[in-house]
């Protein structure tokens, strides 16, 4: 290798290291990462803005908008506590409930979205049932990491790998990874009511208070509900069918955006834009650039001719090795830099003659999603929720949280390998 | 130091009583307009970053019930002179 792939290999290790440390906040360092790279000449200004992915940004931008509007009518409050009711109170159902909605809201919303419209709601139920919400939030950060598997939009490690491949519509998605995430969701409903009944029982008087709520109240703007469930719906309509209308995601996602804006008029657009997590945005910015650097002075080429040689090209047992590495992997370590980084290094792998890369795919897709179950640093919604529920005096300790969400994840990593040797390997 | 406040029967009623470590308020409006200034002042609870500060429970009939932790009981209680459900608030020994 050159001197230039070391300098690389050496920025991208420091980056890396200071990303897990959690000292200084990750966007910073991945952006310092990323204009290293282009300071020292490892990539010119134009190749590195050649390697950021704008379909990803353009993704989440947008589906960012969409949500932040919408949350604004009362809608997921209306849902929870409707939910809430239908369980007639009880909080064991109520808990299986909205970790039901969260699997949903995690696959055609996404999943860090997703938990933050349902944390506060949570809060508000636990608090007039007087139970503790910690298992309820164990419950939904596990299912909006199985939720936001099963598809495209759903977590962003699918969102990177859907906007890297365009084979893999949001269709192919669906078809390949929605089956094992229901049946990942079948298999842990029972094991939630088993593992935290004892710790939520409440009073048949605290019952009533909640079936008396009346779910209408909740939501604020009639108008704007409506006009925000017909865009939602087309978004997600249009998602279904972006390869048919030859349109990347990201475009459709960007349409249902400002079509909502144009509907709800100027004075929305200031407020959405504030709700932007300009902070992801920048840090998925940071993290394009810092592994561009690795790509272009060859190091990932090398890491996959090194990868082949390790399996001998045996695909179940390359496929197994991506499954099992990215679960284990994203279960310590954040799963965005992680796929950022294994993306180009499968793409090598097709370059040198690895013929069928679809398994391989769907084995980062399915180790990446579901290893952020492992740990609570382990995927970018387990982190939001413990932030939120800390700062309001619930704090979810880490090996809490592990005790939980790690046997779990193994059990999760299990039924994938099965479903994945099953359906693509023999 | 304790805070008293007066509101008029007419138009609204409110009774407070503890909750575990925090106080619960059921309020009832009794007409569109000192409703919808209570709606204002949920949305103002609702808006900010603490999640737990002010919970809202709504029922039918311009009813609801609010659980106000300690330490934002006196905010809460200006909240409601500020949007008109209380007509005076003092301090008393």
């Amino acid at each position: 290798m050159e001197q230039q792939a070391y300098w690389a290999i050496g920025i991208f290790l420091v980056i890396y290291a200071l990303i897990i440390s959690e000292k200084i906040h990750r966007t910073i360092v991945a952006m310092i990462g990323g204009l290293m790279m282009v300071a020292f000449g490892i990539v010119n200004q134009e190749t590195a803005l050649h390697h950021i992915d704008f379909n990803t940004l353009g993704l989440l931008i947008g589906m960012m908008i969409i949500v932040s509007i919408t949350a604004d009518t009362g809608l997921f409050k209306f849902i929870a506590v409707w939910a809430a009711k239908k369980s007639k109170g009880n909080p064991v159902r109520i808990m299986v409930a909205l970790a039901i909605i969260t699997a949903v809201g995690s696959a055609f919303l996404d999943n860090v979205t997703t938990v933050l419209l349902m944390v506060p709601v949570t809060f508000s139920i636990t608090r007039q049932l007087r139970v503790p919400p910690i298992p309820f939030l164990i419950t939904q950060i596990i299912a909006s990491n199985v939720g936001g598997t099963a598809t495209l939009i759903g977590d962003p490690p699918n969102i990177m790998i859907g906007s890297a491949v365009k084979e893999l519509t949001f269709m192919a998605f669906i078809n390949n990874l929605a089956p094992i995430a229901i049946i990942i969701m079948i298999v842990f409903i029972p094991l939630f009511v088993i593992l935290f009944r004892k710790q939520i029982q409440t009073k048949p008087e605290h019952t009533q208070s909640i079936m008396d709520m009346d779910e209408k109240q909740l939501i604020t703007d009639r108008k704007l509900l409506y006009k925000c469930l017909t865009v939602l719906g087309l978004t997600i309509l249009g998602f279904f069918l972006h390869q048919s209308l030859h349109l990347e995601s990201a475009t459709v996602a960007l349409a249902g955006a400002f079509v909502l804006l144009l509907l709800t008029g100027e004075h929305m657009m200031e407020e959405a834009f504030t709700k932007v997590e300009w902070t992801t945005i920048f840090f998925f910015v940071g993290l394009f650039v810092l592994v561009s650097g690795l790509i272009e002075t060859g190091v990932i080429a090398k890491l996959a001719a090194q990868a082949i040689e390790l399996t001998d090209g045996n695909m179940v047992a390359t496929s197994m090795l991506i499954l099992w590495i990215s679960a284990i992997a994203s279960a310590f370590l954040d799963n965005i830099p992680f796929v950022a980084t294994m993306i180009p290094l499968i793409q090598e792998m097709g370059n040198m003659g690895v013929s069928n890369l679809e398994p391989l795919w769907w084995s980062l897709a399915l180790g990446a999603c579901l290893g952020g179950n492992g740990t609570l640093i382990g995927a970018s919604a387990n982190l939001i929720v413990a932030g939120m529920s800390g700062k309001e005096g619930h704090p979810i300790k880490f090996v809490q949280f592990m005790k939980y969400g790690f046997p779990l994840m193994l059990l999760s990593v299990v039924l994938a390998s099965i479903y994945m040797y099953f359906r693509y390997l023999i | 130091m304790r805070l008293i406040y007066r509101y008029n029967n007419a138009v609204v009623q409110i009774s407070e009583t503890p909750n575990e470590a925090d106080i619960e308020f059921k309020i009832h409006t009794l007409t569109d307009e000192h409703w919808a200034g209570f709606k204002e002042l949920q949305k103002s609870f609702e808006d900010n970053e603490i999640y737990t500060d002010v919970l809202f429970y709504a029922y039918e009939d311009h009813r609801c019930t609010a659980i106000v932790r300690q330490d934002y009981y006196v905010d809460f209680i200006l909240g409601l002179l500020k949007h008109q459900l209380l007509e005076s608030v003092e301090w008393t020994k």
